[in-house]
């Protein structure tokens, strides 16, 4: 065992890599409360001398950034339907067998993990335009998300059911359980903690996303927050106050979720991703 | 047995289950896949935009992408970009693992904490950066100078020289933790006899990390490596948001060239050009990725 000593010098290096390295979110949140004058302040102020609250207040009243949070809100919780529902399902049975047809889905999942979204969203512009997707712009950003999400998903919770032993299942079907039955009342509930943190990672990506919203949605009313950021910033680049809390306004329900639940999504990760 | 009792107790439900997952990434990454190769071969602009098929183009857009000026810029940074993102991140991030797999009170919690900037929005990340790297007001240039480090500012954001840099600096900043939580997945997979053994036999720090982290480590470290590339090649928000690939280019890579042709240019078929180049080196990458991954689950 290390000596108390040792230790404490340990801890105080983890804290002075944290200070340094989470210092943009700091940044983030004192140049949000700073004065139009303070930001551009030599040298720069470490703490707000006189705290703006008030700018969130403007921010949130002139910038339609409820009804752009509403959009990332929507298109959020759609992909994340689509992806569990669809995901979970897959991810159960690419746990549960070994053979040469799973090992051809797992290999098409962990193939189509990687494609990069602006280069797919080339072809799938175009097929949409065609198709007519494009009428329903919100929609079609969240079936062309929900593909991108999917085999992520999948991956971290097949990780999960591997862990749910194969008895307790077999143990249902004797009772009488049909396959469905046992899935659904003993296999599913025994996953949900993995499955709800997975879904969860796949919300924050989705109340993130830009590339597919910022191609497929024209429609200003209809754009998520990540596109309100830029359309925001362009205007105005010395307003960095604004900004800020713009930035702010939109992230601090995820760090709040992060933070809350930083062990078991740390937990998920590390399980599921590389396997 | 009957196919509507075989879909409620037998082998058809799970390929429902599956079927049901598969079918939907086959209609919305498949199909656009092969599309994608079909239009490339296409002429393609806003007017013929309607029609599922359009004027073909023979080799035309692929020539003009090879012709273009650009692409040779394109090209190199796009291995700059890379190269420079995923060698800082994955030694930051080993750095990182190792320092915090020393078992001290809080270590687990703290190295969680890093992951706070891995959950953003790359677009909010990006901003960020924008607004740190600024040349007059950045608090980067500030603390340099303060430091001695640089005698004037540096504009980063518009310096045709530096700008591709900016980029790098706020990609390392974004993806080390996830190397770091990886690769530490790696460190604690490895027996504590091991070390043990070693230190019985007089080994030093630095012989133990090279006979007995490295060579454990090995199929970790080239799972982290090629999701590192994969990831890198994707990263397209923070260029939106820091520099917009530009200025005249000097901090576009391929992936934000492409989108750049679609959809600023509205040239889809040359946008798909490039796509189709890069999905092919990304897939050839992912290939290393699960290679590794299996040997990994063999273990």
């Amino acid at each position: 065992m290390r000596s108390p000593l040792h230790n404490r010098i340990l801890f105080l290096i983890a804290l002075l890599l944290a200070v340094i390295y989470l210092f943009p979110l700091y940044w983030m949140y004192v140049t949000s409360l700073k004065t139009g004058s303070a930001i551009f302040a030599v040298p720069p102020q470490l703490l707000p001398e006189d705290p703006q609250w008030s700018t969130y207040a403007e921010v949130w009243a002139t910038t339609n950034i409820p009804r752009y949070l509403w959009n990332s809100l929507l298109i959020a919780s759609g992909v994340t339907a689509i992806t569990a529902i669809i995901g979970a399902g897959a991810a159960y049975v690419l746990a549960r067998y070994r053979n040469g047809w799973i090992d051809v889905a797992l290999f098409t999942v962990l193939m189509l993990q990687v494609l990069p979204p602006s280069l797919m969203v080339t072809p799938i512009f175009v097929g949409f335009a065609s198709i007519g997707l494009l009428d329903y712009p919100r929609l079609a950003a969240v079936l062309a998300i929900a593909a991108k999400t999917m085999p992520f998903f999948v991956i971290l919770c097949r990780a999960t059911f591997m862990t749910i032993p194969r008895e307790l299942e077999e143990a249902a079907l004797v009772d009488g359980n049909s396959r469905a039955g046992a899935f659904f009342f003993i296999v599913l509930p025994l996953a949900r903690n993995g499955i709800l943190v997975a879904a969860l990672l796949i919300f924050m990506q989705g109340f993130g996303e830009y590339v597919y919203s910022a191609s497929l949605i024209a429609d200003n009313r209809l754009q998520p927050a990540s596109i309100g950021m830029t359309n925001f910033l362009q205007p105005n680049v010395v307003n960095w106050n604004a900004i800020m809390a713009f930035a702010a306004t939109y992230v601090t329900p995820i760090l709040a979720a992060f933070v809350l639940l930083q062990r078991q999504i740390v937990n998920g990760l590390t399980s599921g991703a590389l396997k | 047995m009957g196919p509507l009792r075989s879909m409620r107790d037998g082998i058809g439900f799970d390929t429902l289950l599956i079927g049901f997952a598969l079918l939907y990434l086959l209609a919305f990454a498949g199909l656009p896949l092969l599309y994608n190769v079909i239009i490339s071969f296409q002429q393609v602009d806003v007017f013929s935009l309607g029609t599922l098929l359009h004027p073909g183009a023979g080799w035309d857009n692929y020539l003009s992408i090879f012709r273009d000026p650009l692409a040779q810029m394109v090209l190199w940074n796009t291995i700059i970009f890379t190269v420079g993102s995923v060698a800082f991140q994955f030694t930051i991030g080993f750095a990182f693992a190792l320092f915090f797999h020393q078992k001290f009170p809080g270590a687990t919690w703290f190295r969680g904490l890093f992951l706070a900037a891995w959950v953003m929005p790359g677009l909010v990340v990006g901003v960020l950066w924008n607004w740190l790297l600024s040349g007059d007001f950045g608090v980067i240039n500030h603390v340099l100078l303060s430091m001695g480090l640089i005698s004037e500012p540096i504009f980063w954001r518009s310096d045709i020289d530096v700008s591709l840099y900016s980029v790098i600096l706020a990609n390392i900043w974004y993806g080390m933790p996830f190397n770091m939580i990886l690769l530490s997945v790696g460190l604690a997979a490895i027996p504590d006899d091991l070390y043990e053994a070693a230190a019985l036999d007089g080994a030093t720090a630095w012989q133990k990390f090279w006979t007995i982290t490295l060579p454990m480590m090995r199929s970790t470290i080239g799972a982290v490596l090629a999701l590192g590339v994969i990831f890198t090649l994707q990263q397209f928000d923070l260029f939106a948001a820091i520099t917009s690939g530009g200025p005249a280019g000097s901090s576009t890579v391929a992936q934000y060239w492409s989108w750049q042709l679609s959809f600023r240019e509205f040239d889809f078929g040359r946008g798909a050009v490039i796509s189709v180049m890069m999905i092919l080196v990304v897939l050839a990458v992912s290939l290393v990725y699960v290679r590794s991954t299996r040997a990994e689950t063999r273990m």
